[in-house]
């Protein structure tokens, strides 16, 4: 407890020095320090910042995934100690780092300018001052990189340089329906902390993957053939099952096989938006062994906010997680978070990148994306452990372009592609069976990128003709994310990922949407005409209730009713017009006639409560009425301050022609909105 | 009539006796849009709200602007979605503002929730069945509550069900309850109130209630039939009502059953099938989720469950067995003589001789072999010819303790008696053993009833509940 701010630190410093792979539990224990000692959270920032800079450039990620996750975990105050030497410490460790871990360290600072996944606040993790200046200087870098790395190799796939569109527009616009963040991303190109290694360009508007439109418009609803749709989707079903019988024990066959029932299922039970069934529906046609997927490529743009937010975001499941793709297309969301055009130098790898990367799977180069750190890069960890990485993770943040990326790329798995190291069925140790070209694909360009990276998985397709920077996207409509969520808004996607994303809109739903709140107990009721006789009828009922003297009345809990009564029990919304739905006989109207049906509350006099009726002198049984919301003598009214048996009085009264009273409607008054008959208006008062 | 006139000056215990007279200042607190403000108050302490503008919710529940809500022996947290300014008075023993709440995601549940009602609805189809699982102090209560209470915002009507012995809802600790929400959920009284026999300021709710009287769920002979028949329960009621069929219901869960031998979830999965789950919540455990994702990914479509993980709220706060005693003695408390201030219940006390008790004793088998046994064999372990209760005469071993009334009668068999109903609680506030004699504190007057009552192990007894 008493420990000094340099204790602290040293023992702080001690555990870091450990840590030199992306263990989960050492970063959740450091995390865990962090937490428990925030009264020196500026001497754990200072050493942890230490440890970054001077460790083995290897070694630096995992120091960065501990930094990201005392940051989300712990919060303040280490945003602030951190965020203030963030773009040295980043930029120190992201220069000297391979270009795996760079992209991991992207993935890492495109989380950092959102919020924390799983919390409500919608403040980005670090300020997006901080984030600006480090994008900035990423963006120059990769400039710098992609030159050099051009003027190398042409071009890895042919792709020919974007055609200059508007260079605003391939910044880090993101495509969300959230307000925006850290709008004045922007920052001047001269920006005296860039450092000059990145020599200002003015080219990184070429870049093609991270080309986004800063708004995207509705896009034209596709039609798409439903029909066909499931047509083709049972055929490749068939032919999967055929390749399962063959070798029932090749998981990747089983794991997209349900997959792809888990698809038909969808469709055949859900109505799917335009747009998802687009992706679906893309995503289908790259499956079937259609000789000529190609075109389907072509208006990619279109789809691009369809892009699922991934389940797993992490490289492909391994074969205990069967492919969900109904929950990924449930997921399908528009990623609600800013996202950055932050592409990576390599972001179109080569297939020899590809393979490069699975023959050393040291390299953290998986999917760095928007998951928890510790998650995403299972190449380092122990093989035995691989298994429940990725589906105990349930990515917090949307990735779009992983998942069905990777679920493309398996299913176009080619029969002998190494890259592919697709793994002999049981095992689950190669758990990276994919390399994840989409890797450093920003979500923000998700469609094309995605696209691509599953044409690249494709390796006989001739790569060079792509026709997927044809169009330039910045022109091309999109779907406006927001109309995604207002379609899907109806049937929020019932998956962990979905319920992280924030949708403050609809919580009007709930207030707005019944604008006459009830004072006293918070009730809230439309602002129709039924509502406000609702709301009339529910200030009756709290009149009634408010009874000063209930307690002097002796009142006491009631036996609980039986299975059978409570099976056939119909509850009584106090706010509802009267019915009675629970046997008390028929309408009310008819009920207070019938003198059977009236009733006084149980006397809380003891001598009137034992006292027999004065004409048969037999004793009133007690029983629960609901109406009354009260124990009541049925067939009894009360007369002078005696109470008698309704029917007695009844045959009594017609000889001497009195006129019975009528029951009490409450204990203590007449209620309003009863008397009130839904001709005579007037008399419910609006409140 | 062997009953006394009411305890009519009982009642008045169930007031603060250790009442304070300090006059704690009030404050205002000013919260900002999607935070909460999150107190805990002892049970001798009462600490009052009142929301001077804006919107704030209670676990779901809005707070009426012209209410000032009393809480005692509360842990609880004051959400607001717009931002509001509170009046607080009185001590909290801890009292802080979070930012950071999981308000948005159970918020996403129950739209998506609410997306599932709309269809069935359309289909005129059974809704949602929820089941919300995860460790003890996970806040699954808090979930089920959140959940309720924007359905019934939404102006549904779920039925909730409380498999949790630990925790009652609408009745004493030992009990399983179900009832419809057509109303708001009560914000300082846990549920709110079962029918009492006079009217109540929230409104009432009727629930159906099974005697448990175990701590923990076991297997075999209890926990897995009464899940069984209170499911059987449940949908023949929203087999008929059309109101509440389409909002399904919600199963709220001990704590217990979330922790899995070696990823197998036998009470779990005894819920999920016999209530037909088709939405799991999962709070918390990401060992849990996996575990469970993983059971019920290969379901067919028809029936397929969706397994979600919720994160548990930061507000969570363990809750130590000091606290959840005080808490059952507060909820038995409330069941005799009412939640207090102006809704004092006045309980009778009554004698009754040894003959008239059928009284059947629990037993209690975790206390012999649960733990040995795995659950597997638990299938087929709960038959007729188990013995589930011994039969047993009052003695002073049930001084203090609560008796279940059922609605069976005492000649029944004993697989009947189990899955009876129950109409009450009796406390036994004395036994004379010498004279044969009992005195029980009954909710209501009249004779003491004939019908098989059980006694279990739990809740523990409450020794001075009339003094």
């Amino acid at each position: 407890m008493s420990l000094t701010s340099d204790e602290v630190a040293a023992d702080f410093k001690d555990a870091l020095l450990d840590l030199k792979v992306n263990s989960r539990p050492e970063i959740s224990n450091l995390t865990i320090i962090a937490k428990e000692n925030t009264e020196h959270a500026e001497a754990i920032s200072r050493e942890l910042e230490n440890h970054i800079r001077t460790i083995r450039p290897e070694w630096k990620l995992p120091a960065l995934y501990v930094l990201d996750s005392i940051v989300k975990n712990v919060g303040t105050p280490y945003t602030v100690y951190l965020g203030r030497n963030l773009y040295r410490t980043f930029m120190d460790a992201y220069t000297l780092m391979d270009p795996g871990n760079r992209r991991a360290m992207e993935g890492l600072l495109r989380t950092w300018k959102q919020p924390v996944p799983e919390s409500l606040d919608k403040r980005p993790v670090f300020d997006s001052n901080v984030t600006r200046d480090i994008e900035n200087a990423l963006i120059k870098f990769r400039t710098v990189a992609q030159q050099a790395l051009s003027q190398r190799q042409v071009l890895p796939h042919g792709l020919p340089p974007r055609p200059q569109t508007n260079p605003m527009a391939n910044g880090p616009w993101r495509n969300t329906p959230t307000p925006p963040q850290n709008m004045p991303r922007y920052a001047a190109p001269n920006d005296p902390r860039i450092r000059q290694p990145f020599p200002s360009t003015p080219q990184y508007g070429q870049y093609p993957v991270s080309a986004t439109p800063p708004i995207q418009y509705p896009a034209p609803i596709s039609s798409v053939d439903l029909e066909n749709l499931k047509a083709e989707l049972s055929k490749i079903i068939t032919n999967t099952k055929t390749a399962w019988a063959l070798s029932p024990s090749d998981v990747s066959i089983q794991t997209k096989l349900k997959a792809l029932l888990d698809l038909e299922t969808v469709l055949k039970t859900q109505t799917l938006p335009p747009q998802q069934l687009e992706a679906v529906r893309n995503q289908i046609q790259a499956l079937s062994p259609s000789p000529a997927p190609l075109p389907f490529y072509a208006p990619p743009p279109s789809i691009a906010p369809a892009v699922p937010t991934p389940q797993q975001a992490a490289p492909f499941p391994p074969a205990s997680t069967p492919v969900n793709i109904a929950q990924l297309l449930a997921s399908i969301k528009p990623p609600p978070t800013p996202q950055q055009s932050s592409t990576p130098t390599i972001s179109t790898p080569s297939l020899a990148d590809m393979l490069r990367r699975v023959s050393t799977p040291t390299q953290a180069s998986s999917t760095p994306t928007a998951m928890p750190p510790f998650f995403a890069p299972p190449f380092s960890a122990p093989p035995q452990a691989a298994p429940s990485l990725p589906q105990a993770a349930p990515p917090p943040a949307p990735t779009p372009v992983a998942d069905l990326a990777s679920l493309l790329a398996q299913f176009t798995k080619p029969a002998g592609t190494p890259a592919v190291a697709h793994a002999p069925p049981p095992q689950p140790a190669p758990l990276p069976q994919f390399p994840p070209p989409q890797i450093g694909a920003p979500p923000a360009s998700g469609a094309p990128d995605w696209l691509l990276n599953a044409l690249k998985a494709m390796p006989n397709l001739p790569v060079g003709n792509m026709p997927i920077q044809t169009p330039p996207i910045g022109s091309e409509p999109m779907t406006r994310q927001v109309s995604a969520t207002a379609t899907a808004s109806s049937g929020i996607e019932l998956t962990t990922a979905s319920m992280k994303q924030p949708r403050l809109h609809l919580v009007s739903r709930l207030y707005e949407a019944y604008p006459n709140l009830c004072a006293t107990c918070g009730r809230r009721f439309e602002s129709t005409p039924q509502g406000r006789e609702k709301k009339a009828r529910h200030m009756d009922w709290h009149f009634k209730v408010k009874d000063p003297d209930a307690a002097k009345r002796g009142i006491h809990r009631s036996w609980y009713i039986g299975e059978k009564e409570w099976i056939e029990y119909r509850e009584v919304d106090e706010a509802a017009p009267e019915q009675n739905v629970n046997g008390n006989g028929g309408p009310v109207a008819a009920a207070k006639k019938d003198p059977k049906d009236k009733y006084v509350p149980v006397p809380a006099d003891t001598t009137l409560a034992h006292a027999p009726c004065p004409i048969c002198q037999e004793k009133f049984d007690p029983t629960w009425n609901v109406e009354a919301n009260d124990f009541v003598w049925m067939d009894a009214l009360k007369v002078n301050g005696k109470i008698y048996h309704a029917t007695c009085w009844e045959e009594y009264s017609k000889g001497s022609g009195i006129v019975a009273p009528s029951t009490p409607d409450s204990v203590l008054g007449k209620r309003k909105a009863e008397l009130a008959s839904p001709a005579s208006g007037k008399k419910v008062r609006a409140f | 009539m062997i009953s006394l006139p009411g305890l009519h000056s009982s009642a008045v215990p169930a007031q603060p006796t250790e009442f304070t007279s300090t006059v704690a200042a009030t404050r205002t607190q000013d919260l900002a849009a999607n935070t909460e403000y999150r107190f805990e108050v002892s049970f001798s302490r009462t600490l009052t709200i009142k929301v001077l503008s804006g919107t704030a919710e209670f676990f779901g529940t809005e707070l009426g602007p012209s209410t000032t809500y009393s809480f005692k022996g509360t842990k609880g947290a004051v959400y607001t979605w717009h931002g509001c300014r509170l009046e607080i008075s009185g001590d909290a023993e801890s009292e802080y503002v979070a930012e950071e709440t999981m308000m948005m995601s159970y918020a996403n549940a129950h739209f998506a929730l609410e997306g599932l009602r709309d269809k069935a609805v359309q289909r005129g189809e059974l809704g949602p069945r929820v089941l919300v699982i995860g460790p003890e102090n996970a806040g699954k209560t808090s979930v089920v509550k959140v959940l309720t209470a924007y359905a019934v915002k939404s102006g549904r009507q779920p039925v909730v069900v409380n498999l949790d012995p630990r925790q009652a809802m609408l009745s004493v600790p030992g009990s399983f309850t179900a009832a419809a929400f057509s109303s708001i959920v009560d914000v300082e009284d846990g549920w709110g109130s079962s029918p009492i026999s006079g009217p109540s300021p929230v409104p009432v709710k009727m629930p159906l209630v099974y005697h448990y009287g175990l701590a923990n769920p076991e297997e075999g002979k209890l926990f897995k039939p009464l899940v069984t028949r209170m499911a059987l329960a449940v949908t023949s009621r929203l087999e008929e009502d059309k109101v509440s069929r389409p909002a399904g219901f919600i199963i709220d869960s001990p704590g217990a059953i979330s922790q899995g031998k070696g990823g197998f979830y036998d009470n779990i999965e005894h819920i999920v099938s016999e209530f037909s789950v088709n939405v799991l919540f999962v709070l918390g455990s990401e060992r849990l989720y996996s575990d469970l994702t993983r059971k019920y990914s290969n379901r067919p479509p028809e029936d397929s469950i969706s397994v979600i993980r919720l994160d548990k709220s930061g507000g969570c706060v363990d809750r130590d067995e000091v606290y959840m005693k005080q808490l059952r003695q507060a909820q038995i408390r409330s069941y005799f003589f009412g939640s207090g201030g102006d809704n004092a219940l006045a309980p009778y006390s009554q004698m009754a001789d040894f003959d008239d008790l059928n009284l059947f004793k629990t037993i209690d088998a975790s206390e012999e072999n649960s733990n040995f046994r795995s659950g597997d064999d638990g299938d087929g372990m709960y038959g007729s010819s188990a013995e589930i209760y011994e039969r047993i005469a009052p003695a002073s071993i049930i001084q203090n303790s609560l008796l279940a009334v059922t609605t069976s009668t005492a000649n029944e068999k004993q697989d009947i008696i189990r899955d009876s109903s129950v109409r009450g609680y009796l406390y036994v506030a004395d036994v004379d053993e010498t004279k044969k004699k009992v005195r029980l504190l009954s909710p209501q007057p009249g004779q003491t009833p004939s019908n098989a009552i059980v006694y279990g192990t739990f809740p523990e007894d409450i020794p001075g509940l009339l003094t």
